[in-house]
């Protein structure tokens, strides 16, 4: 299922993560189960950005904690650096000093009563630096991360710094104990928007120049379409599509892509889309067949049916979705990608319940 | 909800169907709303906090007013304050806001209010049935332990003593059928739904009274952009159907771009620029919307490195003297450092901008960048050649 020609430094193998919930108002009644993430499979490699697009919901941040094994896996396992580990295994110090976390809100992640300097300086001697050493790596650190100079941030406390230092500091906390994979979940949803460049040249930089391996899990497609190597759609805990390069966006071929690709406002984009949908987000997601099978407007017998797999849509570029299956329906297969450069999105896209 | 008195006090009962003008732009009061020379101050004293600094805006009938700006650049304090909802420390520290009330829905009978200095019995009179708000957070708005139909029963039961029970279900179902909800969802409560939800429902609240202007404070930042996208739709629908005037504020400027007739950009407390939607898009002047404007990676075209804007968003308590922005701006001038740039009319009335480079003389030379004609088929055509 991967793509990438490269050994990857941290892969995910069928990667399925079950929660079970109760159904609301009814307490003593059977327990339902939400598939948040579902057999998903993926390989981060050095140098590379792998980003992972997906709306709330979408299972975006369970593949990311799974994969810095704070939640632990249904099923599927992990691979890092060619070793399996056991999905019931304990997280340990070796993992964590190999794949690191940045979370979304830098105000929430960084304890407010301690100094920056805390927020470096720990991680460092948990991880078995020295102590004379770790004021030196803690600086190093920050210029890593082009707070500088350092002497400036060591010893402010979080509410000292605006929103776009305090997220490099998180980084700059992630990166203190030299790992190999960077996980940034949302890194800049928080920011604000003249910071946010600067934020993604900052792991373009690291991915660039220091060879990490960097997942980049975002909502903001153009964002994911800046930054990264590989694109990941996800939908309702499933990935329906993914490409090398920007193929994903520049002919999107899965109806959630072409919908989420033509929801972004675009001012450099006349023919923006005009539909009137009435409360999509009540859609429950099927038990069987395509999960997007009830707000897709292409909707055919077949993906109420039965899941689909993924079909090779172009080099390095997969969709889940019948619409490419081998024989069947050959006119819209045809017809989807047209549409979208015509930009004529606005009688196609309607959704219909 | 929003504000106690909101719910508190009786308006004038109108008790028909309160959904029916279309404003004409141009009637003799087109103007719903004026503020002039506009303050705000968190604290007093030494350690008073200028957020809200001088701003002069206007919003006619009807319109889209955009209101743009990153965190601590005083769009939210703004409004709040000129509706005076703004609590202590916040203090109004001079200007005024002028609210130009439609007697009956008739624009040759205008009556002009001071929301600076009107009493609390009249901002009750105006709140809800004349300016409504939607909050960024639907779910903090929204009271977790009543059902939905039970904000909009009191909210009629209030404002429109008139009306029976009956009624007031039937136009609870008509205002939810209005942003695209089933009726059934009266008797959910807030936890049972979802984000769009929810917005909807605060966005359904809002014009329960059928108000001339509504306040939208970042109502879709924390919604999907699918989501987002259907609300966008829904409120544009909404407006073209019953004619209120709408001030969105976001830190989004390309959403606002597609919503707005008009926007204006605030940074640290003052507007640096203002202008007609597609003339920002096209043709910013001030060096901080042109930064923001390329801070959004784009959908089509080639992929190319964007700088965003250097450094971090200034800090109230301590800005530069002079331009605000000089610190940050690729463009700065010895000038700038020195004085303050007042918000000046170019390029006509309908559009202005505080900034030395182009109200600072015929010997500054500006920027290539600033300069740009504004000439929408022009831009189009390259736009669609790019994603060619």
């Amino acid at each position: 299922m991967s793509v990438s020609t490269s050994p990857a430094q941290l892969s995910a193998r069928h990667l399925t993560r079950h929660f079970a919930t109760r159904v609301p108002g009814k307490l003593f009644q059977a327990r339902r189960v939400v598939r948040a993430v579902d057999d998903a499979s993926l390989d981060l490699v050095r140098g590379q950005v792998t980003a992972v697009v997906g709306e709330s919901g979408s299972g975006k941040s369970v593949l990311a904690r799974m994969l810095a094994r704070i939640i632990t896996p249904t099923s599927g396992e992990l691979v890092l650096e060619g070793t399996s580990i056991p999905s019931r295994a304990k997280r340990t110090l070796a993992y964590a000093s190999k794949v690191q976390l940045v979370l979304q809100d830098p105000y929430a992640s960084n304890n407010p009563v301690h100094r920056v300097r805390h927020s470096l300086e720990r991680p460092l001697l948990i991880h078995g630096a020295a102590k004379h050493e770790v004021d030196d790596l803690a600086r190093a650190a920050l210029s890593r991360v082009s707070l500088d100079p350092p002497e400036r941030f060591l010893d402010r406390y979080p509410h000292e710094l605006s929103g776009g230092q305090l997220q490099r500091v998180s980084i700059a906390r992630a990166l203190c104990v030299k790992p190999d994979v960077l996980l940034a979940d949302e890194p800049i949803s928080m920011l604000d928007v003249s910071v946010r460049l600067g934020i993604l040249n900052l792991l373009k930089g690291l991915c660039e120049n220091e060879h990490l391996a960097i997942l980049y899990i975002t909502h903001d497609i153009a964002s994911a379409r800046y930054l990264a190597d590989e694109i990941i759609v996800m939908y309702a805990g499933q990935i329906v599509e993914r490409s090398r390069g920007t193929a994903l966006v520049d002919q999107p071929t899965h109806p959630y892509t072409q919908l989420l690709i033509a929801s972004v406002p675009d001012p450099s984009d006349p023919t923006s889309m005009a539909s009137r949908s009435d409360e999509h987000s009540s859609f429950a997601v099927p038990e069987i067949g395509c999960r997007f099978a009830p707000r897709c407007p292409f909707a055919m017998d077949v993906c109420r049916h039965s899941d689909p797999p993924d079909f090779i849509v172009g080099e390095g570029h997969t969709s889940r979705c019948w619409l490419y299956a081998n024989e069947p329906e050959a006119v819209v297969e045809m017809a989807l990608p047209e549409r979208r450069r015509e930009g004529g999105n606005d009688e196609d896209m309607k959704m219909s319940n | 909800m929003i504000a106690d008195p909101l719910k508190t006090h009786a308006a004038a009962a109108a008790t028909e169907s309160p959904l029916r003008r279309v404003a004409p732009v141009h009637a003799r009061h087109e103007f719903v709303l004026e503020v002039n020379n506009f303050s705000v101050d968190y604290g007093v004293g030494e350690d008073m906090v200028r957020a809200v600094n001088d701003v002069t805006l206007k919003l006619r009938r009807s319109q889209v007013l955009g209101i743009a700006g990153e965190s601590g650049s005083g769009k939210s304090t703004l409004v709040y304050a000129m509706t005076r909802l703004l609590r202590a420390p916040g203090v109004i520290s001079g200007g005024d806001v002028t609210l130009n009330l439609a007697n009956e829905g008739d624009l040759d009978d205008v009556t002009p209010l001071s929301l600076v200095t009107a009493s609390e019995r009249e901002l009750r009179n105006i709140r809800w049935s004349h300016v409504s708000i939607v909050l960024q957070s639907a779910l903090s708005a929204l009271n977790p332990v009543l059902r939905v139909g039970r904000e909009f029963n009191e909210v009629l039961k209030t404002h429109r003593k008139g009306m029976t029970r009956s009624q007031r279900h039937d136009r609870s179902v008509e205002l939810l059928k209005m942003v695209g909800l089933n009726e059934d969802r009266l008797a959910r409560f807030p936890h049972e739904l979802s984000g769009g939800q929810r917005q909807r429902i605060m966005i359904a609240l809002a014009l329960a009274l059928d108000p001339e202007l509504v306040i939208m404070d970042e109502p879709t930042t924390a919604l999907d952009v699918v989501t987002q996208r259907e609300i966008i739709n829904e409120l544009n629908d909404l407006r073209s159907r019953y004619g209120f005037a709408m001030i969105f504020i976001t830190h989004d400027l390309s959403l606002l771009i597609e919503l707005a007739d008009e926007i204006v950009v605030m940074y640290a407390g003052a507007i640096v620029e203002r202008a007609g939607a597609s003339d920002l898009y096209e043709a910013p002047r001030h060096p901080y919307t042109f930064g923001l404007l390329n801070s959004f990676p784009p959908l089509h075209g080639e992929r190319r490195e964007l700088a965003g804007i250097p450094g971090s968003p200034p800090d109230l308590a301590e800005l530069p003297k002079g331009c605000s922005f000089a610190p940050r701006c690729p463009f700065v001038m010895p000038r700038c450092r020195l004085e303050a740039p007042p918000l000046t009319n170019i390029d006509g009335l309908d559009r202005s901008v505080a900034c030395w480079l182009h109200i600072g003389g015929p010997s500054v030379r500006v920027p290539v960048e600033l300069s740009r004609e504004m000439s929408p088929l022009r831009t189009r055509f390259t736009a669609l050649e790019d994603r060619a």
